[in-house]
């Protein structure tokens, strides 16, 4: 992580990554995602983070609000990157059922080494769709940090859209899990 | 003691068939060094020596350890035994990740991952690899190491040996492959098979691990299995490592396997071990290894279970009926495992064989009233009723 | 191709070093509100993480145990006169109290890469929520320290320093020749003062130089002095 950080200075310097504000109100993500949020949020634009787009709270290493918006068939849920190209990569498959796309974020959060425990699974209308809701634990392997996460989703016309929200269980999962909650209750899928 | 006779009766056989073999006498005679000192600090040894026991601080405050004294002591029990006088300075630290790994630094932190717990099947398999790492700490093959990785500027590939994580290049780290180079590994395979037969472990079981583990990674398509896996160097190239440590274990037979006991002490952790060998997602590399743990009489209805679960997941041609035919037999099992039923469940819910779905959730939330996903079930019964 | 990737990283920061100043010092190091410690309030100061590596000619760091040993040494003589002048009293952590703080460790390590990433990096990183204010709290997190500890306040301190070899050094001005800038040493690390009441990041400083030494005790002395120049006084 340290040395991540040096690397994300650096592009920092050559000014390839910035943060946008994500201001009080509506907003749409991708083509057909929107959401209503109180208060503010920081959007995090690094290169080659797609397919998710990333919020944050608190910075980088410490919470991560994941929105994917119409991932289609067969798309990849996680950038490709050097450094990961040997692990396995989990791809989407519109044909998959509600608790398929719950085990293939398990293997999204496992693939850098991180344990993963599923605490919660349980059905949730999202965006207006038959979806699911689930809450879980996650044990960050490069810096040893404990994670508690929810993450709401569903499958509409063969896209999947879906959100997930981790930080540290102690302190900051509890302050923003409830704004977290109340965005997934705002999202409407067009 | 049992072993102790087995111990004799071994090394007795050995030094016949040794001498038939007609190997250097030395190949067999191996004598540890003495215990090591902290080396002194200014020197590079010292350098290494100073961050791994930094590491290893980090280390027992991860969260990704396996706390578990009794596991714990009975694999340090293990690495004792091959240690011998070197025992007090091995000090056995399990680490929750699913892949296959096992390291021991200079300065005597060993890590043993749970994936390397999982595929093993017996106590001397263990000792094997255990065994082979100790060779590698008895040899003091990464100091070594470190003069060499430094003039080709790769110290972080280097730290890779010892499984260290955190402190360099992370994921890069954890993806990649290292290696001792070709002499070392074949000399830790000689002494590690001289440890096992000194300690009263069947060599045979050696070759074994290093077999299975190139059934798993050929499994995977395209690449050579040296990519994969840390502790699966090319150096000697597998055939040519199998073949010397069958030789090995020909010169030297007897011993015992330790099935049972290994059995005894792992299996508690089988279900955890399993779930995570799952979530990595290898889909073609888990069907060998769940095979061939069914095959080997290993916990057959829980293996059984996950195995369906490997293939509902990946779900391709006839997957779906591979998984139910796994998950009907895990169900019928003495002793069931609870989501063997979900999974029968869902497959017929997929088919639309509501009679079937129902009677399967039910049971499965009979068997398991808390699961996590209970309330998500419910739902599917409630839509397959109405 | 990771590493070498690292590496340029690593050498575009040294080069950008003078551009941004060694040192951040002004009220971006404190907390909106926050202006003074009590006059003899306890401070616990967490094991200072210090490590010291060597850069070979190829670029390798390499740790060096001495160099590090001698280094936490001088960091801990100058912390204490530090805390004399600030009228602080202190209490050092034992090793089996870090161990069953770990996870308070850890989360606060968190916190504290990304207030210098979010709050004290130049650039458009900065997060607009906190609206350029020095405002990250670890809440309630921090009470098994307050309790362990009886303190007031929490100081942790990281660093990580290296040094070129002198092969090092001769590829380095080689390359300067050439009009290639690479990577010599780089005295990297922050301090953070916690509000154990609170668990509010009250102050933070980062350090990000070319220059520095930590393996005498004089240079290190200054060092850690620069890490700690506006620390907030006793009131």
């Amino acid at each position: 992580m340290k040395k991540l950080l040096f690397i994300v200075l650096a592009l920092v310097l050559a000014g390839c990554a910035s943060v946008k504000k994500v201001e009080s109100g509506n907003h749409v993500v991708g083509e057909r995602l929107s959401l209503n949020i109180q208060g503010m949020w920081n959007h995090l634009d690094f290169p080659g983070i797609k397919p998710a787009e990333v919020w944050t709270m608190e910075g980088v290493t410490v919470d991560e609000f994941l929105i994917y918006s119409g991932i289609r068939d067969g798309q990849a849920m996680h950038p490709e990157t050097a450094a990961s190209g040997q692990a396995k990569s989990f791809v989407f498959r519109s044909a998959m059922q509600s608790e398929e796309i719950v085990s293939m974020f398990e293997g999204v959060l496992t693939r850098d080494g991180s344990s993963f425990k599923l605490l919660k699974l349980e059905p949730y209308a999202f965006g207006g769709k038959k979806g699911y809701r689930f809450e879980y634990e996650r044990n960050r392997k490069v810096d040893n940090v404990q994670l508690r996460g929810v993450g709401f989703g569903a499958v509409d016309r063969g896209e999947l859209f879906a959100m997930l929200y981790h930080a540290p269980r102690l302190t900051f999962f509890p302050r923003h899990k409830d704004r977290v909650e109340a965005i997934a209750k705002s999202v409407v899928i067009q | 003691m049992n072993r102790r006779r087995l111990l004799f009766a071994g090394a007795a056989g050995c030094l016949g068939a040794f001498a038939c073999r007609g190997w250097g006498q030395e190949s067999l005679n191996y004598a540890a060094p003495q215990r090591f000192a902290k080396p002194d600090i200014a020197s590079d040894e010292g350098g290494l020596w100073a961050m791994m026991d930094r590491e290893e601080k980090n280390l027992r405050r991860s969260p990704l350890v396996l706390r578990d004294a009794k596991l714990k002591a009975y694999v340090q029990d293990v690495a004792c035994r091959l240690g011998g006088a070197h025992c007090p300075d091995i000090r056995v630290h399990l680490v929750r990740t699913p892949l296959f790994n096992a390291s021991m630094a200079p300065n005597g932190m060993m890590q043993v991952w749970t994936g390397l717990l999982l595929r093993m099947e017996n106590e001397a398999q263990l000792a094997a690899v255990l065994g082979h790492e100790i060779g590698h700490y008895l040899q003091r093959h990464s100091v070594d190491r470190l003069r060499d990785m430094k003039a080709k500027s790769a110290f972080g590939q280097f730290l890779g040996l010892f499984g260290v994580v955190g402190a360099v290049g992370q994921l890069a780290v954890l993806a990649s492959a290292f290696a001792y180079g070709r002499d070392h590994e074949r000399e830790a395979d000689r002494i590690g098979a001289v440890l096992m037969h000194q300690a009263g472990y069947d060599i045979a079981e050696s070759a074994r691990v290093w077999s299975n583990l190139l059934d798993e990674t050929k499994a995977r398509d395209g690449k050579g299995p040296e990519l994969f896996n840390p502790l699966f160097a090319t150096h000697p190239a597998p055939p040519e490592r199998r073949e010397t440590l069958s030789q090995y274990a020909e010169a030297m037979p007897g011993g015992d396997p330790g099935r049972e006991t290994y059995a005894e002490n792992t299996e508690r952790f089988l279900d955890d071990w399993l779930q995570d060998e799952v979530k990595r997602g290898q889909y073609a590399e888990s069907l060998v290894l769940l095979s061939r743990l069914i095959a080997a009489g290993k916990a057959p209805a829980l293996v059984q279970f996950h195995r369906g679960e490997v293939y509902r997941l990946r779900g391709e041609g006839g997957d779906l009926d591979l998984a139910l035919t796994d998950y009907r037999s895990a169900a019928s099992a003495a002793n069931p495992p609870a989501p063997a039923f979900r999974g029968i469940g869902l497959i017929a819910r997929q088919r639309g064989q509501k009679a079937e779905a129902l009677e399967s959730f039910s049971r499965y939330l009979e068997l398991a009233p808390e699961a996590p996903d209970s309330a998500f079930i419910k739902t599917y019964m409630s839509e397959l009723n109405s | 191709m990771f590493a070498r990737f690292r590496r340029l990283a690593c050498a575009a920061l040294v080069l950008s070093i003078g551009v941004v100043g060694p040192l951040w010092a002004d009220s971006k190091n404190l907390a909106p509100g926050f202006s003074g410690l009590k006059k003899g309030a306890l401070v616990t100061v967490m094991q200072p993480d210090v490590e010291l590596f060597s850069i070979s000619a190829g670029g390798v760091p390499e740790p060096k145990a001495d160099w590090t040993d001698s280094a936490i040494k001088h960091v801990q003589e100058a912390l204490n006169q530090k805390s004399a002048e600030l009228g602080l009293k202190t209490r050092e952590l034992s090793e089996d109290e870090a161990d069953e703080l770990a996870e308070i460790n850890t989360l606060h390590a968190a916190v504290a890469r990304s207030i210098a990433l979010h709050h004290l990096t130049a650039g458009n990183l900065s997060l607009p929520t906190k609206d350029g204010k020095l405002d990250w709290s670890l809440g309630d997190a921090v009470q098994p320290l307050r309790q362990k500890s009886g303190a007031d306040y929490a100081l942790f301190i990281w660093m990580r320093d290296s040094y070129a070899s002198a092969e090092r050094k001769v590829a380095m001005v080689a390359f300067a020749l050439l009009g290639v800038g690479i990577a010599g040493g780089v005295q990297t690390g922050y301090a953070s003062l916690v509000d154990l009441r609170t668990g509010q990041v009250l102050w933070f400083n980062k350090l990000l130089r070319g220059t520095g030494d930590l393996r005498e005790a004089e240079p290190a002395r200054e060092t850690v002095m620069a890490l700690l120049k506006d620390f907030p006084e006793a009131e």
